[in-house]
């Protein structure tokens, strides 16, 4: 374990790692390291030490913090200023059963966005530049602290999400936004997921702005406290200031009554646990998430229940899928091809339970065309390997 | 501005090529008389004029494919082309490369409400995708002013922005996946349907990389509801500093605009003149503020911006109280460019970014600038992003005034950097602000930024003398200094 406190010292670890052909696991809190491939390295580089709040204009939408800051710690500063990251990052703590939600560094190395994501953006969607070490021990800066920026390639983005293998992030600068005034949630029973999907869709071809939608099947949506009728329950999530929300909760009830409306707060709790995807933690088995086109969610769906016992939830209008199976290869190969048959998308294995990774990739295999690719980029950042090599796919 | 000396063996052998091309793709898709070239010759960033080598038309993805295959194994340079309204010159033709014109590929291919997203070609405008699903009460965000004729492969290219991107971001932001054609000619899928990928963000990558990575050949967009009520204000300040203040305020007051925009004295009188939008003549700065949202939001919302800009000192202030009242404000604003030609033979539009509370600082800049130069500048900015465009007036018949409007443009965005911020917006680099690139970059930022280039395109073979002041070779990029088996810095604690 070799522990530095700026780029300078990282630059030096990694500029040895090089001459010694060594590879690095670069962690701080480590509250991720259950994601991605299971790989053994020479020595972890320490990035813990990288915290506090550099630069903070609320008026201005820009913070600037460095990438080992704990996201309680990011999120206590906004909310001082009643703002946050729109973004939402999950706390997957209790599914992974870590100590806590980790760093800012780790919700942008795993590019993690919650239910927001679907009107708001991902993580990438709201780093505007960072500073860092590339895994050949140079430093380098992309993007800037202004809101508006196509300076250059958009390196923001492709760091976001790399997990680590590309280069070690110091200072990050983000968008930051007011937060809601208030927020309520709608909640309809459907009879089936492809009623649901629909019902979604047509609340999203309203004006009334939502700005979250799940769906729980009708026990889930029981068990978190939401009694509604329906074997899937629609989850509509509307935010802003006060008068808006209620008016426009009114004229979306109005347009089917056989909704129900929960209040500040329990909407808050229900979402907070939709997005730390906490439904699912007392769930035997293997956790998978699954990003599909929202169309394509009750195909999928229905594939896997023929063939598995699951539990499964879904996000994003139900673009995004969690779900509970059994470990092994064969639940994710049946996913895998689920997506293939119903478009495109990716299956990642969250929590796994019982060595499902030795057996199946836990990142969404790459073709031959985008592998390629990909190894280059990784080539272009860190020519020897020495960060987080095969952390998401075999050599990169 | 230098572009790189033409390799006299390719433009000697052109006839060969053409006919070349002509075996790969049809007859009338390969453009080389000198007429037919001539309407290539340039992109938005007029005063830079060069006939390329010819000018491909593809059809389909595969005649792409063929051409990039076609080129990258005979060392042939590539110029990738939408609408060609680029203001950086970034579809600037080189005189040893072909011009890859994608106006073929105007074509909407699906229209998607239950997953809220549009596929289309490269080529379709930016408009003709609102105009596509607007009769079902959606429409697409990214509305950069040129969105009437810019193809959306272009905004991809440039990460386009528009007058609404505050709140409803930039092309990156509203972009669900692309096809891709490499250099190499090999067709990628990146992003769909979905919204996560899981994998590197190449996308992401893609999008404002200038036609130096790839050449985009499908795209699927976002689409969003249209929102109830739009509502703007229109407020007078006697001083910009004053308005700069109040773009804040509304910002730290919770409230995000659908667009926030402001223009100086001399952008205001120039835009009145044209439009008679009823702008206050004698003001020094001017806000539009616009709000979007369902009607008694933007109501109530309308009311706490007013007592913001009351208590920020607003000399003056007007809400729309119709669609054809907020189409006023905005005809001024719309018209700023136009407006401002006509009180100068010739204008320079810069584009740069800074952040918003060093605008009275930049005003104060600007004024010493004009005078040092001896040149007006007229401003307008989009506030809420820091996003400056000086427009400076010049005469290109008077000898040595164009030079000295790029000069001063290359000065306003010097101190674009230095005030914190970047050199530019939402236009792009381009050629434009090629040589200014390491006013904000290191040598070593900029190498970064290169050896990616060189994962995508190892002989440079696309876009070449865009975006980079200096190319260099894959081979030296990739070089490594390492000092095998010695540890350096030995006192650094180890565990």
């Amino acid at each position: 374990m070799i522990k530095v406190t700026g780029l300078e010292d990282a630059a030096v670890v990694i500029a040895d790692a090089m001459a010694n052909q060594q590879h690095l696991n670069v962690q701080s809190m480590a509250t991720k390291s259950a994601l991605g491939r299971d790989v053994s390295y020479d020595s972890y580089l320490d990035v813990s030490a990288f915290t506090g709040i550099k630069d903070y204009q609320p008026d201005e939408l820009i913070l600037t913090v460095r990438a080992g800051t704990p996201m309680h710690e990011v999120e206590a500063e906004l909310a001082c200023a009643n703002q946050m990251l729109a973004f939402e990052a999950p706390d997957l703590h209790k599914l992974l059963g870590t100590q806590s939600a980790g760093t800012i560094g780790g919700v942008l190395a795993t590019n993690a966005s919650g239910p927001r994501r679907l009107t708001a953006g991902a993580a990438r969607d709201y780093l505007l530049g960072f500073d860092a070490i590339s895994g050949r021990g140079e430093r380098f800066k992309s993007g800037g602290k202004v809101m508006k920026n196509v300076t250059g390639y958009d390196l923001s983005k492709l760091i976001c999400g790399s997990y680590g293998t590309l280069a070690v992030f110091d200072e990050v600068t983000f968008k930051t936004l007011p937060r809601p005034e208030t927020n309520i949630s709608l909640l309809f029973g459907c009879e089936d997921m492809t009623l649901a999907v629909a019902k979604i869709a047509s609340v999203f071809a309203s004006p009334h702005e939502p700005n979250a939608a799940a769906i729980l099947p009708g026990s889930m949506a029981a068990s978190a406290g939401v009694d509604v009728p329906g074997a899937m329950v629609v989850i509509i999530r509307l935010e802003g200031i006060d008068v808006s929300v209620s008016d426009r909760a009114l004229h979306l009830l109005a347009a089917d009554p056989s909704g129900a409306k929960i209040n500040e707060n329990s909407s808050s709790a229900l979402w907070q646990r939709i997005r730390d995807v906490e439904l699912l933690v007392n769930q035997p088995g293997d956790v998978w998430k699954l990003s599909c086109a929202p169309a394509a969610a009750p195909n999928i769906i229905a594939a896997v229940q023929d063939q598995f016992d699951i539990t499964f939830f879904a996000d994003w209008a139900g673009g995004l899928l969690w779900l509970a199976g059994p470990s092994g290869a064969s639940f994710g190969k049946a996913l895998r091809a689920a997506l293939a048959d119903n478009g495109s998308g990716y299956a990642q294995l969250v929590r796994d339970q019982a060595d499902t990774k030795t057996v199946i990739t836990p990142f969404q295999p790459l073709s031959s065309a985008h592998y390629a690719l990909h190894k280059r980029v990784k080539a272009a950042f860190d020519p020897l390997s020495v960060l987080n090599l095969g952390r998401m796919h075999d050599g990169i | 501005m230098q572009m790189p000396k033409p390799d006299q063996s390719v433009i000697e052998r052109r006839d060969t090529i053409c006919r070349d091309l002509r075996n790969l793709i049809a007859d009338h898709c390969v453009v080389d008389s000198v007429e037919g070239r001539r309407a290539y010759d340039a992109d938005g960033l007029s005063a830079y004029r060069q006939l390329p080598l010819a000018v491909v038309l593809p059809e389909t993805v595969e005649e792409i494919a063929a051409v990039m295959k076609y080129c990258h194994r005979e060392g042939i340079k590539v110029v990738p082309r939408g609408s060609g309204t680029s203001l950086s010159g970034g579809a600037l033709p080189l005189a040893d490369a072909i011009l890859l014109g994608l106006g073929k590929f105007n074509r909407i291919l699906d229209i998607d409400y239950v997953n809220r997203c549009v596929v289309a070609q490269p080529g379709v405008t930016n408009l003709a995708i609102t105009h596509a699903v607007q009769a079902d009460g959606f429409y697409y965000a990214p509305d950069p002013s040129s969105q009437i004729a810019c193809s959306v492969g272009g905004n991809v290219a440039e990460n386009s922005g528009g007058v609404h991107c505050l709140k409803y971001g930039l092309t990156t932001n509203n972009l669900l996946g692309i096809e891709l054609v490499t250099i190499e000619g090999e067709i990628l899928r990146l992003g769909g349907k979905h919204l996560d990928a899981g994998d590197y963000d190449l996308m992401g990558v893609m999008t404002g990389s200038e036609g130096l990575l790839g050449v985009v050949s499908e795209v699927t967009l976002r689409i969003l509801q249209k929102p109830a009520t739009q509502r703007a204000l229109l407020v007078g300040f006697d001083d910009t500093g004053s308005a700069a203040e109040a773009v804040g305020d509304v910002i730290a007051a919770g409230i995000i605009p659908a667009g926030m925009e402001m223009m100086d004295g001399l952008a205001i009188n120039a835009a009145e003149d044209f439009a008679n939008a009823g702008y206050p003549r004698g003001a020094a700065a001017l806000l539009i503020i616009e709000l979007d949202g369902p009607e008694i939001e933007v109501n109530t919302l309308i009311d706490r911006v007013t007592k913001v800009m009351d208590s920020a000192g607003a000399s003056s202030l007007k809400v729309s109280n119709s669609e054809e009242e907020r189409n006023l404000f905005w005809a001024g604003r719309k018209s700023a460019f136009p407006a401002v030609g006509r009180i100068s033979p010739d204008y320079l539009c810069m584009d740069g970014t800074i952040p918003r509370r060093r605008l009275p600082d930049m005003m104060v800049r600007m004024a010493s600038l004009s005078q040092k130069y001896g040149l007006r500048v007229a401003n307008v900015f989009h506030a809420g992003d820091g996003n400056l465009h000086p427009l400076i007036l010049f005469d290109a018949n008077e000898t040595g005034e164009l030079q000295r409007a790029e000069d001063f443009g290359a000065d306003i965005l010097r101190a674009c950097v230095e005030m914190g911020g970047v050199l530019t917006g939402e236009h792009g680099v381009g050629v434009e602000k090629r040589d200014l690139m390491n006013i904000q970059f290191t040598e070593d930022d900029l190498k970064q930024q290169q050896r990616l280039k060189c994962a995508f395109d190892a002989d440079h073979l696309l876009n070449p003398g865009k975006v980079f002041p200096h190319l260099h070779r894959c081979a030296e990029l990739g070089r490594l200094h390492v000092h095998r088996g010695k540890m350096p810095f030995p006192d650094l604690p180890r565990f």
